[in-house]
């Protein structure tokens, strides 16, 4: 370091005028109390891009988008040949034209979407660790010291997140279907990407994965720490479906349609399933499994110390 | 300005801060002086308005911190040297800061280069040493060129340069009419840093009181004296660095001399006194005095008589 460093460089008040006046010699007290800053203070849209910036210079989390993208591209084409095989048998083999039959016929739609629970797993665990992480390694205190309404960067925050968590599982979603599509074209099977069915399922599982990193985050605001947070959405979203499976009694069979993971399929359904939720309650579901702990997790911010 | 009124932060069965009333003005430094533990931290956050006050209040510039409309430029913090993600760069953690408050890179790049970070700016946070962090953590509170700064044991794990260094800034930034509130809990730092002292203990303000008050008694006694004749007593007393005050009719306050070479001056000049009372020592011993017993984590050393006294020798 030059030494030129350890010079008590006057700070630079030219920047901003609004403490204009303050020269060397004011006295003690005299500017006290009516020197309220005059310059742009943290209004949304500047909380929104300093959590935007923070959210872009983590590397962590650039490669964690990186992988959702890589996951859900490689699960669709496997899926495509994996599809692709089982109506090549079908066409052979009469129990397996039987099997195939009986899925609906149309498999293929499905194909682009087939790694959404890995991305679910991957974004709703970035949610988690963008809020737990300030807590950890001490951020919060600078955040909320910039901005110490609180809310604001938390709902920033929570924005980020989830444009990202819907447009990257949109991006990828739209790319699995590019991939898989010669893939069913050598099995002779068909898939429309512009066909409604497609649109409303590249649509409603980004929603869906949007809502999963919202309630990551949440978790992360509530427990304030990584393991913890994460552990809790895996319990959440991928132990309670089996746990509520195995538990005799019609209570958890009727409580498994309402865990947030048992929402996407009644909405993406073509025709209503029997026993299941209708789409737009489905949906309802889904919205209260993110007001719910998002809202917790607000009132626990504002109230707890940093 | 800042101004504490009745503030009290609990935690569970521990009260950290215990009814602190004090006021920390505007172009000079004032020095929050207290042993480890003390709640100098937790005074700090709450002003910052990151922990909530259990009861009472604080303000700055007689706002409360979230109440500001730009907080960044109005107040500047330094609470922890660590208060930033590791995983990211020096410059990005400050350009995020800036952001918030519309504060131009221009300023990002003055404050890096105010604060010696230029070399390592594009860096992993995580990598830099404690003097590293506290740079950074500096560098981050002076980012909106606020007109209140506030330090918490900023000198920490710097080098003997980089103390110096903050040591010139904080007067520096007091000489511009700032208002700065810097923690230690040395007391050698205090004295030459720091124009006003805050000395707290176990929550509580134990001396609210001017350096020059605690350089002046060091190592000298204050003694009440009673006599009836205070005029007399007052010249023949008078000398370089006893300074005699007449407190009351016949009562006045010596300091700077023993009582025993008072009463030695009153014998040969026949006056009479007829109280002689050493009073509390100086300020740097009644702390010493009174944070013995208010000292959270005791050392060995530091029960003897006084010995390693932190004072700057004498």
């Amino acid at each position: 370091m030059s030494s030129t460093t350890f010079e008590p460089t006057p700070p630079s008040r030219g920047e901003h005028g609004g403490t204009a006046g303050n020269t060397a010699n004011n006295t003690a007290g005299n500017r006290a109390g009516d020197s309220l800053s005059t310059g742009p203070g943290p209004s949304f849209p500047r909380v929104l891009n300093s959590e935007f910036i923070k959210f872009r210079t983590l590397l962590s989390t650039l490669i964690l988008l990186g992988c959702t993208v890589l996951v859900v591209v490689g699960f669709g084409a496997l899926s495509a040949w994996g599809t692709g095989q089982f109506a090549e048998a079908a066409s052979t083999d009469p129990e397996a034209a039987a099997a195939f039959a009986a899925q609906g016929g149309d498999l293929a739609v499905g194909v682009p979407t087939s790694g959404i629970a890995f991305a679910q797993l991957i974004l709703g665990s970035l949610g988690v660790l963008l809020m737990s992480s300030e807590f950890t390694t001490g951020m919060a205190r600078s955040t909320f010291a910039a901005v110490p309404k609180r809310l604001p960067a938390f709902a920033a925050k929570l924005l980020v997140v989830m444009v990202t968590a819907f447009v990257l599982t949109a991006a990828s979603v739209f790319l699995a279907g590019l991939v898989s599509l010669p893939i069913l074209d050598n099995y002779n099977l068909n898939l429309d990407l512009s066909s409604s069915q497609s649109v409303k399922m590249l649509l409603i599982n980004s929603l869906y994965v949007a809502a999963v990193a919202a309630i990551g985050m949440a978790l992360g605001a509530i427990i304030r720490n990584s393991a913890g947070g994460i552990m809790s959405l895996v319990g959440l979203f991928f132990v309670a479906p089996i746990a509520f499976q195995l538990i005799p009694g019609d209570f958890f069979v009727e409580a498994r349609k309402y865990l947030p993971g048992n929402t996407v399929e009644p909405m993406i359904a073509v025709e209503h399933l029997p026993d299941a939720l209708e789409a737009w309650q489905a949906a309802l579901v889904l919205g209260a499994w993110v007001v719910v702990p998002v809202v917790l997790a607000a009132v626990l911010l504002k109230k707890r110390d940093v | 300005m800042i101004e504490a009124r009745g503030l009290t932060k609990v935690y569970g069965e521990k009260t950290a801060v215990a009814g602190v009333n004090f006021t920390v003005e505007a172009g000079r430094v004032t020095g929050f002086l207290g042993p480890n533990g003390a709640g100098k931290s937790t005074t700090m956050r709450m002003i910052m308005g990151l922990d909530r006050p259990t009861s009472g209040s604080v303000t700055v510039n007689g706002v409360p911190f979230d109440r500001h409309h730009a907080p960044l430029r109005d107040v500047g913090a330094l609470l922890d040297a660590k208060a930033v993600h590791t995983s990211r760069s020096a410059y990005n953690h400050l350009r995020a800061m800036a952001a918030t408050h519309s504060i131009p890179k221009k300023r990002v790049h003055e404050v890096i280069e105010m604060t010696g970070l230029a070399d390592v700016a594009k860096k992993k946070v995580g990598g830099f040493s404690l003097g590293m962090g506290q740079r950074l953590g500096i560098a981050a509170a002076l980012l909106g060129d606020p007109q209140t700064v506030i330090l918490d044991e900023p000198v920490n794990g710097l080098d003997p340069e980089g103390v110096v260094w903050v040591r010139n800034l904080v007067k520096y930034l007091a000489s511009e009419g700032r208002t700065v509130f810097l923690s230690s809990h040395l007391m050698s730092e205090m004295a030459v840093t720091a124009d006003h002292l805050i000395v707290i203990g176990r929550g509580k303000i134990i001396a609210d009181a001017p350096i020059q008050d605690i350089i002046n008694g060091k190592g000298r006694i204050r003694t009440r004296v009673r006599t009836d004749q205070p005029d007399q007593l007052m010249q023949l007393l008078a000398g370089d660095g006893v300074s005699v005050e007449l407190q009351d009719n016949e009562l006045l306050e010596v300091t700077g001399l023993d009582p025993r070479r008072i009463a030695r001056a009153a014998l040969d000049s026949h006056v009479m006194i007829y109280e002689l009372t050493p009073l509390q020592a100086s300020l740097e011993e009644a702390y010493m005095e009174l944070t013995k017993d208010e000292v959270e984590y005791h050392s060995l050393i530091t029960t003897g008589d006084h010995a390693p006294v932190p004072s700057g020798g004498n």
